[in-house]
């Protein structure tokens, strides 16, 4: 009884008829629209009589924590040209005028016609006042050429910010193939740093002016009275987590170096500071950006380009010690009260791997504190490769921080399977773990990486994702975004975290501490210095830290490259990045300094 | 060997398929060939290359099988759809987006596929009779579920098109007429409310002379009246209430001629595309319209003014016979399928087609509210287009075994 009415002829019948009856709408449409109306719709063709002017909008301004302007706009000339109203003949002039080559005025020129004939298109932006007065002066012979006032980016303070700002500069011919739609020839686009990733809160909505005109393409006036017209949307502004003033001081302190210094506010994991050196003027790239410019930035071997503070990878030294403690200390296989003889060396195998230092008796928090290698070398194989891997992964190293600025490098962190696959099963040894105990041989860091570790031991295992911009402020709704950022906890006692917190300060603040050097006036700092063996030449030098001690405020990494230890190297750098951070000033330049507070050493002893 | 090849190789929608990409390829080149989308055309023609694969391989699998796994990518699909909804949210901080462009797929478009599927398999079981009210809004939950899915996204016009697909094979499949009155009323009933009292009163007349007409229990039918006319009433209250900017969308949706240079502009300038056509067209490459890019991506949704201004009247004729010729030999193959999955497969396909047809030209020639669904196989886009290429190998499919039980 089922099979009755299913696809009865009936029902073909009427489908076929609903079919019929679609058809013959659309065809009687079409006949009406070609046929009988064609000639007028001929003709509405050949006269589209209102064209679109684009209108920019003002891209969004960056602000420090403290509400200090860091990236402003300033007013600039552009020259745009409309390709159907301009008359070839003056192409000499106009490129003598703009001091231009003709060959590339004409390229501008045919960039734009392949977005319309009838839209206006940049030719040279930022012009100066000269060639203003001249091109009003020989305006009669300058059909379809006129100046627009746009904006360029201006930077106000004496901090660079190359590399976490980034620049925004004209569109490339294959950004505007993958970017797509909203983007025109000749447009400003984010392309490195905060100014890249936050594209679409900075640019803003264009805005279209719409404008009538007759049948040879001249302008008669607005259409129905601009009635019709879109305002273009200025930018968001952002408001970033970052201190300029630290961020300067970093900035100095790398001068002639090459290195990175990142320093992170451990309660949010927002960027207090993030310097990498060499770097670049930002202002180079705000209006045109001359070529020979260019060419030196990719040619320079010190490569300014390059963003040190995310992309370089090297090994972390001894820095990667407080690692290791925490999975010796988790794992129950050393307690505080364990203790080694430290005879300066460490035979494995048919090797002998050294210590700097003859330490004697060392116990855990000795070990930190005076940066004893034998004490880890045998520790390594205690704890054994695999769970050295996870406590690894637990604070993020061999894997991207996800930080918002888009380049980064994930690092390198060994594990069984990665060394099977590099070498072979069973073709690796115990011995190449020994190195690996102190942060040295085949495992690579970056210093965001490292100021995110700095930050967890600074805020007992809370894991946040590393960010430069703290909230966005949307001028159209006057309120604030705030951005949602990752967090996770890693699990570690309390015993464990007084442990080796206890080392790292006394790393910095106890005699015998091999990071002295950064002490700072009234405050406990606590930190570890490191050094990464460098096959090529001299080694490079890491300091991690961070401070206040009880209630750390700021956590940070300072890496230079080629500089030796990393107590001499790195070692003031953090430390007067973090002092300028908690008192806003370099005190240790005053004459007064207040006395280094006192903190009880008892906290961890039960 | 050619009466083998005859018997099993369906010739008219392998023909016609191939004439209407055929059509489409030069119509994206000429709508792009000038502008920064020139990658458009040769990406096309990659895409072109994948669907051939897909349409080929989905007409020799034994349909029986297909059949048998139709409710595994049914829900694999919906997966799929959940999956772009949940990471669509992602905003700022862990995800970056720029890195989404490019060549991304679309899961709507191969969930289109995956419900004809679904819903064939399930109204082909023996013990499913959609005369009954219970199978009926059971059959009718395979299309809600990617409807409201797809509804979040928001996209709209493609979840109506999930609708038009269903009613013709609820139909099929032997709803009774009844039935079908009901499910369309409302929606026209909600329409001519908008447009205004008199629109409204004589949809309500028709609908009573309908519900008249298909003579079901006369109570039940008295109650679907008021029912439907409580929805009139309803919508026209709400409508009154709205602010004029929010009335002034819903009836420029409606009618895009009431804003000339907003939502209106495509229209209106599509209009005047392929007015200008005329009889014979301007000649390929050389549709004025088109080469000045006056309409915003008309490779997309509006794919159709390129054939009817550069070929004119001529031209578009000779794509509407094209898909005419598809559609009519669908309907043909759907009832003289033995199999009842076939024959719900090729009338599913065919509803879907002829939906896409008749409103993405209808709203490029200012017939219909522009909903932005592609035409098929002319439209730029490679998930829509292997999408419909695998609707073919489907028909063809169910060619080869329409002798079969």
């Amino acid at each position: 009884m089922i099979g009755e009415e299913f696809g009865s002829p009936k029902r073909k019948f009427v489908i076929q008829l609903v079919l019929s009856c679609g058809f013959l709408i659309l065809i009687g449409r079409l006949y009406q629209l070609q046929y009988i109306y064609g000639e007028q719709y001929g003709r509405q063709s050949e006269e589209n009589s209102i064209r679109t002017v684009v209108k920019v909008p003002v891209r969004g301004y960056i602000y420090d924590r403290n509400g200090r302007l860091l990236v402003d706009n300033r007013p600039s000339y552009t020259v745009m040209l409309t390709p159907i109203d301009f008359n070839t003949k003056s192409l000499p002039l106009l490129a003598q005028i703009l001091q231009m080559p003709e060959e590339m005025v004409v390229d501008k020129i045919n960039r734009g016609k392949k977005y319309s004939q009838f839209t206006p298109t940049r030719i040279k932006r930022d012009i100066d006042f000269r060639i203003l007065s001249l091109l009003e002066e020989h305006k009669d012979k300058l059909g379809g050429i006129e100046v627009e006032m746009e904006s360029k980016r201006y930077y106000p303070t004496s901090a660079r910010m190359s590399h976490l700002l980034g620049y925004a500069k004209e569109i490339s011919d294959w950004q505007l193939d993958k970017l797509g739609d909203y983007y025109q020839p000749g447009d400003i686009v984010g392309s490195a740093g905060i100014e890249a990733k936050y594209e679409q809160f900075l640019r803003g909505d264009k805005g279209f002016d719409y404008i009538s005109q007759n049948a040879k393409g001249q302008i008669i006036g607005t259409f129905n009275n601009g009635k019709n017209d879109v305002p273009p949307k200025d930018g968001l502004d952002m408001h970033l987590a970052l201190d300029v003033r630290v961020q300067a001081l970093a900035e100095s302190l790398l001068t002639g170096k090459r290195g990175a210094v990142v320093a992170i506010d451990p309660s949010t994991g927002g960027i207090i500071a993030m310097a990498s050196k060499p770097d670049y003027d930002l202002s180079n790239f705000s209006g045109v950006t001359p070529s020979e410019v260019w060419k030196d930035l990719t040619t320079d071997e010190g490569m300014p380009l390059f963003n040190r503070a995310t992309l370089t990878r090297y090994p972390p030294g001894s820095t990667f010690k407080m690692l290791l403690a925490i999975a010796g200390l988790e794992d129950g296989l050393i307690d505080e009260n364990y203790r080694i003889q430290c005879r300066g060396a460490f035979p494995f195998g048919n090797r002998v791997f050294k210590d700097l230092h003859v330490h004697g008796s060392t116990n855990v928090i000795e070990s930190i504190q005076r940066s004893c290698n034998v004490f880890y070398y045998g520790l390594m194989l205690k704890v054994g490769f695999d769970e050295w891997t996870k406590y690894g992964r637990e604070f993020g190293f061999g894997k991207s921080t996800k930080v918002d600025i888009l380049e980064e490098n994930s690092g390198l962190l060994p594990s069984t399977e990665y060394f099977d696959r590099r070498y072979g099963k069973g073709k690796w040894t115990q011995g190449y773990l020994v190195s690996l105990g102190i942060g040295q041989g085949e495992v690579g860091v970056t210093p965001m990486q490292m100021a995110v570790y700095a930050a967890m031991l600074a805020n007992k295992g809370h894991y946040h994702q590393p960010h430069a911009v703290d909230y966005i402020y949307n001028k159209w709704t006057k309120k604030t975004d705030s951005v949602a950022y990752d967090r996770h906890d890693v699990q570690i006692s309390e015993k464990t975290w007084g442990i080796v917190r206890e080392g790292m300060r006394r790393v910095v603040m106890e005699p015998g501490g091999t990071g002295g050097i950064v002490r700072i006036a009234g405050i406990q700092a606590a930190g570890k210095t490191g050094t990464a063996q460098n096959p090529h030449g001299r080694d490079h030098a890491w300091f991690i830290g961070f401070a206040p001690f009880d209630n750390p405020k700021i956590a940070i990494c300072v890496l230079v490259e080629n500089g030796g230890f990393g107590a001499v190297a790195a070692g003031p750098i953090a430390s007067m990045c973090m002092e300028q951070y908690i008192y806003g000033e370099l005190i240790r330049f005053k004459k007064k300094a207040p006395p280094i507070a006192q903190t009880p050493n008892d906290q961890l002893v039960e | 060997m050619p009466s083998f090849f005859k018997e099993y190789f369906d010739r008219v929608t392998a023909i016609t398929t191939i004439a209407l990409i055929g059509v489409g390829l030069m119509s994206i080149y000429s709508a792009t060939f000038d502008t920064h989308a020139a990658s458009s055309f040769y990406r096309q023609v990659i895409w072109t290359a994948i669907g051939f694969t897909a349409m080929l391989i989905t007409m020799v699998v034994p349909l029986r099988m297909i059949q048998r796994t139709a409710y595994v990518m049914f829900f694999s699909s919906l997966t799929l759809l959940l999956l772009v909804l949940v990471m669509g949210k992602v905003v700022y901080g862990s995800k970056s987006w720029l890195g989404v462009g490019g060549m991304g797929i679309q899961p709507s478009e191969f969930v289109k596929v995956t419900t004809i599927l679904a819903l064939a398999s399930y109204l082909s079981k023996s013990n499913i009779n959609v005369a009954n009210l219970k199978d009926l809004i059971k059959a009718s939950g395979f299309v809600a579920l990617p409807c409201v899915l797809i509804m979040l996204q928001p996209d709209f016009g493609t979840a109506l098109t999930f609708v038009g697909m269903l009613i013709p094979i609820l139909y099929w499949a032997g709803a009774s007429n009844f039935m079908i009155v009901i499910i369309i009323a409302p929606a026209f009933v909600a329409g001519a409310a908008i447009i205004g009292t008199t629109a409204f009163l004589i949809v309500l007349v028709l609908l009573a002379v309908a519900l008249y007409m298909v003579r079901e229990d006369r109570f039940f039918a008295t109650l679907m009246f008021g029912f439907n006319t409580m929805i009139g009433v309803f919508v026209q209250v709400v409508y009154e209430k709205l602010p004029m900017y929010q009335q002034k969308r819903i009836t420029t949706f409606l009618d895009p001629n009431n804003d000339p240079l907003g939502a209106g502009y495509n229209v209106i300038q599509a209009k005047v595309a392929i007015g200008s056509g005329g009889l014979l067209g301007k000649g390929f490459l050389h549709g004025t319209q088109t080469q000045l890019n006056f309409i915003p991506k008309q490779w997309t949704d509006f794919i159709f003014c390129v054939p009817g201004e550069e070929f004119g009247f001529v031209g578009a004729l000779v794509v509407f016979g094209l898909f005419a010729v598809l559609l009519f030999h669908g309907v043909k193959l759907a009832s003289t399928a033995k199999n009842k999955f076939g024959s719900l497969v090729a009338i599913g396909v065919t509803a879907l087609l002829t939906f896409h047809v008749l409103v993405n030209i209808g709203m490029t020639m200012g017939l219909m509210p522009v909903i932005g669904i592609p035409l098929p196989f002319l439209s730029y886009g490679g998930s829509s287009l292997c999408s419909y290429m695998i609707m073919a190998g489907l028909l063809m499919n169910v060619y080869a075994n329409r002798k079969e039980y």
